[in-house]
């Protein structure tokens, strides 16, 4: 029968943050020894609960799901329990799907999570082997300085995580910028999901907007909620349940009449811009009634002559706020903005009707868009809008200036830095970004090109998983395979020999073309196959970490048990690199070279978060990010509210900030925000594109499920996950299935000229006629095979979006599907 | 509504010289705790998480007619205890896993959504279990695997048996939400 184990009074208690999406909910982790447990009576148990009684709805319950067994260093053996915390004002107590798993990735023996990453593995030229620390980093290190020393620093690239929560965070990221950026120096960098190094929001930036601008005390104040390419019940779950839903229920309007005392309140309305009819839509249905949600329902690409169609919609009826655009932006941008972007030399009716053509929306949608974002209330009150956006518009059409329009039609309606309202990215990870200057330009130069054209000698894959991520996927990893073969001979022929001679062998196989791979992650990916060198990194819970979420909560995400075997946190990995590049180069007699690698003797993770602090801004009172005055024992006293950056210290207290912007100013030189106009009020497909979409008969839009995190490295060993969707998806049209004689189970074959990929197929009304929706990164089908390597040249975002395909039957539902169901993922009701 | 009264299995229903272990001999056998995860699917799992299915054994309770059961319209009932509610439902397709009766087409669940326990309702139009508090949904054809939702765990099912015409529940799969086992 069932049972789980009931912590005792004297458990060990951390409060952490979730490894997994931006919404960071706070947990509390229970640790006992293996013999002690607690019992049902309250005055035997940590939660001080009778659990000779069934708890309550909303109770607390360990389900087996949040317990694990773990082994520590010493042998000694504990139960680990990891709960929702109720005082976190993130999630109130609350757990998504995959937040409440967290127990069923930590590390242990007798469990699937045993095949963790434990010691370092140097390839021998057959397979990789076992190995110990001090002879992986002689090797690793030496090539590079080879590398460094014969070809320059652009030769050695990288790929590495930016990210915060689980395998990222204020430390981890510190490091790799100081090794790969003002160790190495090298330019030809890339972050884990895109093919160079840039940000996401370039346009947000030039405007002068931060990222995260809002809190998430927001969402249950705002009027209007604009969701645009997003799906928050389903990727940043807690922040719509626990903040988003009350608000369309009208359960905040208490809050409203504090907040706003005079202004009429009401529940929200949310606006939903998604081709797919989501979980989100439903449930923003199920919440907030039919009448209150408009889904908008777009055609690929056309974000852009939506979120401008709108402004002019806005300016015409002379919804913009016009004190804010006059003194907190600069005008000439305003005035080029509604020129080439809202093109007020043209009739509106014209205008609207392109629009509409374009978005496959119509007029009348448009304009109550308009009314639900800008109208004025009863009374005159400006309406108080939350605009948010994802990866339709970050991986869309054309990264640049789908940002810069929703960036616009924010400011245009003065709906930023004051309560209910912001213009922020929803975010899919955590952050916790710090890292000296990247050494290249923008837009930054592509990196999966330079590996294509072999001027990448030396490549290093950290924490991210790109042959099942990148475009042109199964390109890239053909191209590792075989690069990387022309190394291994020379690894078999050296197998025995000195280290000096075994280098001099790799540097010969790069000069006829070869390429020395290193990789550090958790676990041996499909990525890591491919290296030469691989080294076990900790994760999250085996090393203290820090970072934020999206409304940029800083918090400690304490360690409470150790990793496995010898694997040791990516910072202390790349401190060993470090320090033996160093003797290499004072050996050399090269004290230029070696003191590029000085001071990497970080005896903890506190001491790279100080040392990393002192990079903003030298520690003073940064506007923009920064964590002046706070420690780890700060942190631990906050518990997981944390402190909301960028934190200043103002009359010797650590102060954090709830809104950006808040006080007018905007991150440009002027310190006004500024518009950002593009040529024209929508750009059209690049030629690329026109050219695969007239080939091919379907649109593949691809994204994330619920259940599943990124490219399932846990969850794949997880039954509960892993069992759900144990082969990769395809939504397909009603009509569209039928004509192709294809039944929801049926296993499909997508192609087009880039590659082929399987996948099963879901009948369902979640797509649109010719358009479909598949997983993204997914081990046994990578959407990826089929991306096309076209970026925006002004960023260099690939429009991951923007694939055209083929699909045909080509099997009955596996066997091993047979325990999946079927049954449509977007319903609420 | 069925009319319910939890009866406890009488002694002589266990074989003749079965040995009843008890959950402390089985703590001082093996010297190590006990929890019990559901771990059907990791191979090679070792003893200390896992319970061997060991007594109290679940009380066994007539919950319906086979006849009077029509389909997509479901049935309520309390079982292992008044505490916790539970459904029953014949479905319109048969061959569910954990399905009795007629073509196995008669399930029965733990009406407490294993998110936070609110009370699961069956929809007959999706065939689909749907929690209101935040719509996480279960099928009950395929042992009450959550579709998508925010809980991470299936529905617990309940072991059902048909003798005659009366349909038993005799047991359940899966821990209830609110308890830290399913016998209190």
């Amino acid at each position: 029968m069932e049972r789980t184990p009931l912590p005792p009074n004297d458990a060990q208690r951390f409060n952490t943050v979730c490894q997994f999406c931006i919404v960071g909910c706070g947990y509390q982790v229970y640790k006992w020894p293996l013999a002690r447990s607690g019992g049902p009576h309250p005055s035997d148990n940590a939660f001080g609960l009778d659990f000779r009684k069934a708890q309550p709805a909303f109770g607390t319950w360990v389900a087996p799901i949040n317990h694990r067994v773990v082994t520590d260093k010493d042998g000694s053996r504990h139960h680990v329990v990891i709960l929702p915390d109720q005082a976190c004002r993130v999630n109130d107590g609350m757990a998504s799907v995959r937040g409440a798993g967290l127990a069923s990735t930590l590390y242990a023996p007798d469990q699937p999570t045993r095949v963790r990453l434990s010691t370092p593995l140097l390839h021998q030229g057959q397979a990789l082997a076992p190995a110990k620390w001090e002879d992986a980093v002689e090797l690793g290190a030496r090539v590079i300085k080879a590398v460094l020393d014969r070809w320059g620093a652009d030769a050695v690239g990288m790929k590495f995580f930016d990210h915060g929560g689980g395998g990222g965070g204020f430390e981890n990221n510190w490091a790799v910028g100081r090794f790969f950026f003002t160790g190495i120096g090298t330019r030809t960098a890339s972050i884990h999901n895109r093919p160079a190094y840039n940000s996401e929001v370039h346009a947000a930036g030039d405007a002068g907007v931060a990222a995260l601008t809002n809190s998430y005390l927001d969402a249950q104040l705002a009027d209007t909620l604009f969701i645009v390419g997003a799906n928050p019940y389903e990727t940043q779950s807690n922040y719509f349940l626990a903040h988003m839903v009350p608000n369309l229920q009208g359960g905040t309007l208490e809050t409203k009449r504090a907040s706003f005392p005079g202004e009429p309140v009401e529940a929200a309305r949310i606006i939903i811009v998604d081709p797919r009819k989501t979980m989100t839509v439903s449930t923003s249905i199920a919440a907030a009634g039919a009448d209150r949600v408009l889904h908008l329902q777009i055609e690929p690409g056309s974000d852009i002559a939506l979120l401008n169609a709108i402004a002019r919609v806005a300016v015409h009826k002379r919804w913009h706020d016009v004190g804010f655009i006059r003194e907190r932006t600069e005008t000439q941008t305003y005035e080029a903005y509604l020129r080439s972007s809202l093109g007020v030399d043209r009739p509106i009716d014209e205008f609207l009707k392109e629009a509409a053509r374009t978005t496959g929306l119509t007029v009348a949608q448009i304009e109550k868009a308009a009314s639900w974002i800008a109208s004025p209330k009863a009374g005159g009150a400006r309406r108080r809008t939350l605009l948010h956006y994802e990866k339709g518009l970050i991986w869309g059409l054309k990264n640049y200036e789908n940002i810069a329009a929703i960036v616009d039609l924010g400011l245009l309606t003065g709906n930023v830095g004051k309560p209910g309202t912001g213009i922020s990215r929803l975010g899919g990870h955590q952050e916790g970004y710090v890292r000296p200057p990247y050494p290249g330009g923008r837009p930054a130069l592509n990196v999966d090109e330079a590996l294509r054209r072999g001027e990448v000698k030396c490549f290093w894959i950290g924490g991210c998983n790109p042959v099942l991520t990148t475009s042109r996927a199964a390109a890239f990893e053909k191209n590792l395979k075989e690069r990387g073969a022309i190394v291994n001979q020379a690894l078999r022929a050296t197998a025995n020999a000195p280290i000096e001679q075994r280098v001099t062998a790799v540097v010969e196989a790069l000069k006829q073309g070869g390429m020395f791979i290193l990789g550090q992650d958790i676990y041996l990916t499909e990525s890591m196959k491919h290296a030469h060198v691989v080294l076990p990194a900790a994760q999250w819970g085996e090393t203290n970490l820090t970072s934020i979420n999206g409304e940029r909560r800083l918090r400690l995400y304490p360690k409470f048990m150790d990793a496995p075997g010898d694997a040791i946190a990516d910072w202390a990995i790349l401190a060993r690199f470090a320090k033996k590049l160093r003797t290499l180069y004072l050996a050399d007699k090269n004290p230029l070279m070696a003191n590029r690698f000085m001071d990497f003797d970080w005896r903890t993770d506190e001491d790279v978060f100080i040392h990393a602090r002192y990079t903003f801004k030298g520690d003073g009172n940064d506007g923009i990010e920064g964590y002046a005055g706070v420690t780890y024992e700060l942190l631990r006293k906050l518990g997981n509210n944390g402190i909301q950056t960028p934190v200043r210290v103002i009359a010797g207290t650590p102060v954090g900030t709830v809104r950006m912007h808040e006080d007018g100013r905007f991150s440009t030189p002027s310190g006004k925000a500024r518009f950002i106009p593009s040529p024209q009020p929508w750009p059209g497909y690049a030629a690329a594109v026109t050219a695969q979409r007239k080939k091919y008969r379907f649109w593949i839009n691809n994204g994330r499920s619920n259940h599943i995190w990124q490219t399932s490295y846990h969850h794949r060993h997880i039954p509960f996950y892993n069992d759900r969707f144990p082969i990769p998806y395809i939504e397909m049209n009603a009509q569209d299935a039928k004509s192709l004689g294809i039944q929801s189970g049926d296993m499909v074959e997508v192609h087009n000229d880039v590659g082929t990929v399987q996948a099963m197929a879901y009948v369902t009304d979640a797509v649109k006629k010719g358009h479909t929706f598949m997983l993204f990164g997914q081990p046994r089908g990578a959407a990826g095979d089929l991306i096309s390597d076209h970026v925006d040249p002004s960023t260099t975002i690939p429009y991951y979006k923007g694939v055209w395909a083929d699909i045909k039957r080509i099997g009955p539902m596996p066997e091993t599907a047979r325990n999946s169901s079927l049954a449509p993922t977007n319903i609420a009701e | 509504m069925a009319n319910l009264k939890i009866a406890k299995p009488p002694e002589t229903q266990l074989a003749p010289g079965t040995f009843r272990l008890t959950r402390r001999d089985l703590v001082k056998a093996t010297g190590v705790g006990v929890s019990g995860c559901m771990l059907a699917s990791v191979a090679g799992a070792a003893a200390s998480q896992t319970t061997p299915s060991a007594s109290p054994a679940y009380p066994e309770l007539r919950i319906a007619q086979v006849n009077d059961l029509k389909v997509d319209a479901p049935v309520q009932f309390n079982y292992p205890d008044d505490s916790s509610p539970a459904i029953l439902i014949r479905l319109s397709k048969g061959g569910a896993p954990g399905g009795v009766g007629p073509n196995n087409s008669i399930v029965g669940f733990s009406q407490l959504c294993t998110h936070k326990g609110c009370p699961v309702q069956y929809k007959a139009e999706r065939k689909l279990l749907i929690c209101p508090c935040h719509w996480s949904s279960f099928d009950p054809s395929k042992s009450g695997q959550m579709v998508i939702g925010q809980a991470s765990q299936a529905l617990p099912q309940i072991r059902l048996r048909v003798t005659g015409n009366s349909v038993f529940a005799i047991g359940v799969d899966g821990l209830i939400f609110g308890r830290h086992t399913n016998m209190l």
